[in-house]
């Protein structure tokens, strides 16, 4: 079938067609976390960059191989964590975002690739005292 | 308002045919043919004549007698009947079948119902080219087969099954053969009078019919015999019981008798314009499931490396066609063909099933290379770099 009408809400839809913040930032960038999660042998792998600056996220990036949730929910999640501490994105939670979407019940593990990339994120703010540039 | 994507999935169903509608409609009012085929007077015997026109129309498509056409409700009716019918008939003969892995669905289920009645079924596996070859089918016959039931032409993939061959197998072996021929018929020479086929199914709504009417090919010489499946007034030799639908009947036989007018001219036209998309999809890096040359004419299989399957459809939003694989929200079951043919599931799952039919032009070939050549390059622009 292709009338994914049937079986997404108009966000994912929306959010599938038009993806925000697709890509990565420059080499040299100052203030990049980077993540990445999943395995695209699995059906998803998501790669998740978030530039912190004065303590907030100042807006992310990201490129991700999966399905329309996977895709909606970063492109989502990279507008939703702007303007957060780092504080308040380190514990943001996905799980409400599908709900937003309107997932499926069997979509909805694309919630947990995404936890799993935003924690390798921050997993690497925590190892350095101040941020370095991104490396290419 | 909203355009209508391109219809390029003719596998799955096509349009009536306008010359076919108007058939069917002169069968329903008060005002036309409207009387129950079985009854006496003249308006019954008006209807009955119309239905064995059309049963005559279905049966010089495929070179049989009409009494060789049991009409149905579809190809999976008669399926369901040729199977069930043989083996329920023929049970203290022999209680194996062999079929394939490949089947469609009202194949497999068919089986599958007669295995949990104590049958025991082969399932044969597709070669690397998604064939089923004679010699795997003789090296399943045991001296208790019933039946052997094979596609001719694959949905999927378009590949077609040497019927011929193997039909003169199971003659030899004394075995009756069953082929589904609901993606074949309409679109290849088929000859029931040279080929050694017991049992035939076929469905209109695969060539400009409606949907709703299929028929059985039930051989005479030599007689095959069927315990039918439904009862209730013995029509069609008692072998499908139920007031005859004129309506239905007239529309598959105008479908048929037009697709036998212009057999040989569609085929060329419908390669010509699969070849025409297959070009383009190449240049972009597609991978071709369906074989060149043993194919259904109007049938494109193509895998798209490295995007995900289920955005890959989504995202030709502006073509109806299928996916390689049973997916949708719910879930996704990469395709067995498209895994014999040694896709991995990356492969089998990012596929596209592209199908032409009489009303496809190349301009809207011409888009559909263009849509998905875009949105493939758009979905593979997303991915992390492996």
């Amino acid at each position: 079938m292709t009338d994914i009408a049937s079986d997404y809400s108009q966000l994912v839809l929306e959010h599938f067609r038009n993806p925000r913040n697709v890509g990565s930032f420059p080499a040299g960038t100052v203030g990049v976390l980077t993540g990445m999660a999943g395995n695209r042998r699995h059906g998803r792998e998501v790669r998740f960059e978030i530039r912190v600056a004065v303590g907030r996220v100042a807006e992310c990036r990201y490129q991700v191989y999966g399905d329309p949730a996977t895709i909606a929910l970063c492109s989502l999640l990279s507008e939703r964590l702007r303007g957060l501490s780092v504080a308040e994105a380190r514990t943001f939670g996905i799980v409400p975002l599908a709900d937003e979407l309107g997932l499926p019940a069997v979509k909805r593990a694309a919630a947990l690739v995404l936890e799993d990339a935003l924690g390798a994120a921050f997993k690497s703010y925590n190892s350095v005292s101040q941020l370095e540039p991104l490396r290419a | 308002m909203a355009t209508q994507p391109i219809y390029l999935d003719y596998a799955a169903t096509t349009p009536v045919d306008p010359r076919v509608a108007e058939k069917m409609a002169a069968c329903l009012t008060l005002a036309g043919t409207f009387a129950n085929p079985a009854s006496q007077h003249a308006p019954g015997r008006a209807a009955r004549a119309l239905v064995e026109a059309a049963r005559a129309q279905v049966a010089a498509l495929v070179n049989a007698s009409p009494q060789e056409i049991v009409f149905t409700s579809g190809a999976t009716e008669a399926d369901n009947l040729a199977i069930k019918g043989v083996a329920h008939f023929y049970k203290d003969r022999g209680h194996h079948i062999v079929t394939s892995r490949i089947e469609h669905k009202a194949v497999l289920d068919s089986c599958k119902q007669l295995e949990k009645e104590g049958f025991e079924v082969s399932w044969l596996k597709p070669d690397a080219d998604g064939l089923i070859r004679p010699e795997a089918v003789e090296a399943a016959l045991r001296k208790d087969t019933l039946l052997v039931s094979l596609m001719q032409a694959n949905n999927e993939i378009g590949a077609l099954t040497d019927i011929a061959a193997i039909g003169r197998m199971c003659k030899v072996h004394g075995v009756h053969f069953h082929v589904d021929a609901a993606q074949s018929a309409g679109k290849l020479p088929i000859d029931l009078k040279a080929l050694p086929v017991d049992l035939m199914s076929f469905a209109a709504h695969k060539v400009y019919g409606p949907k709703g009417i299929g028929a059985l090919y039930v051989r005479r010489e030599p007689r095959v015999n069927l315990a039918p499946l439904i009862h209730g007034g013995g029509h069609e030799q008692g072998l499908r019981s139920g007031t005859l639908a004129t309506h239905q009947i007239v529309g598959m036989g105008e479908a048929f008798r037009l697709a036998g007018e212009t057999l040989p001219q569609e085929a060329s036209r419908l390669t010509a314009l699969r070849e025409r998309l297959w070009a383009k999809l190449e240049a972009i890096g597609g991978l071709r499931n369906s074989h060149a040359t043993a194919c259904v004419p109007g049938i494109l299989n193509v895998s798209f490396p490295g995007v995900e399957g289920e955005s890959l459809l989504a995202t030709c939003s502006e073509l109806a066609v299928s996916s390689g694989s049973a997916c949708n929200a719910a879930d996704a079951e990469p395709s067995y063909v498209l895994r014999a043919l040694g896709r991995d599931d990356q492969l089998a799952g990012a596929s596209l099933r592209f199908s032409f039919g009489r009303y496809t032009t190349e301009a809207e070939v011409d888009r559909a290379a263009e849509v998905v050549t875009e949105q493939y390059r758009r979905l593979k622009a997303l991915i992390p770099a492996a």
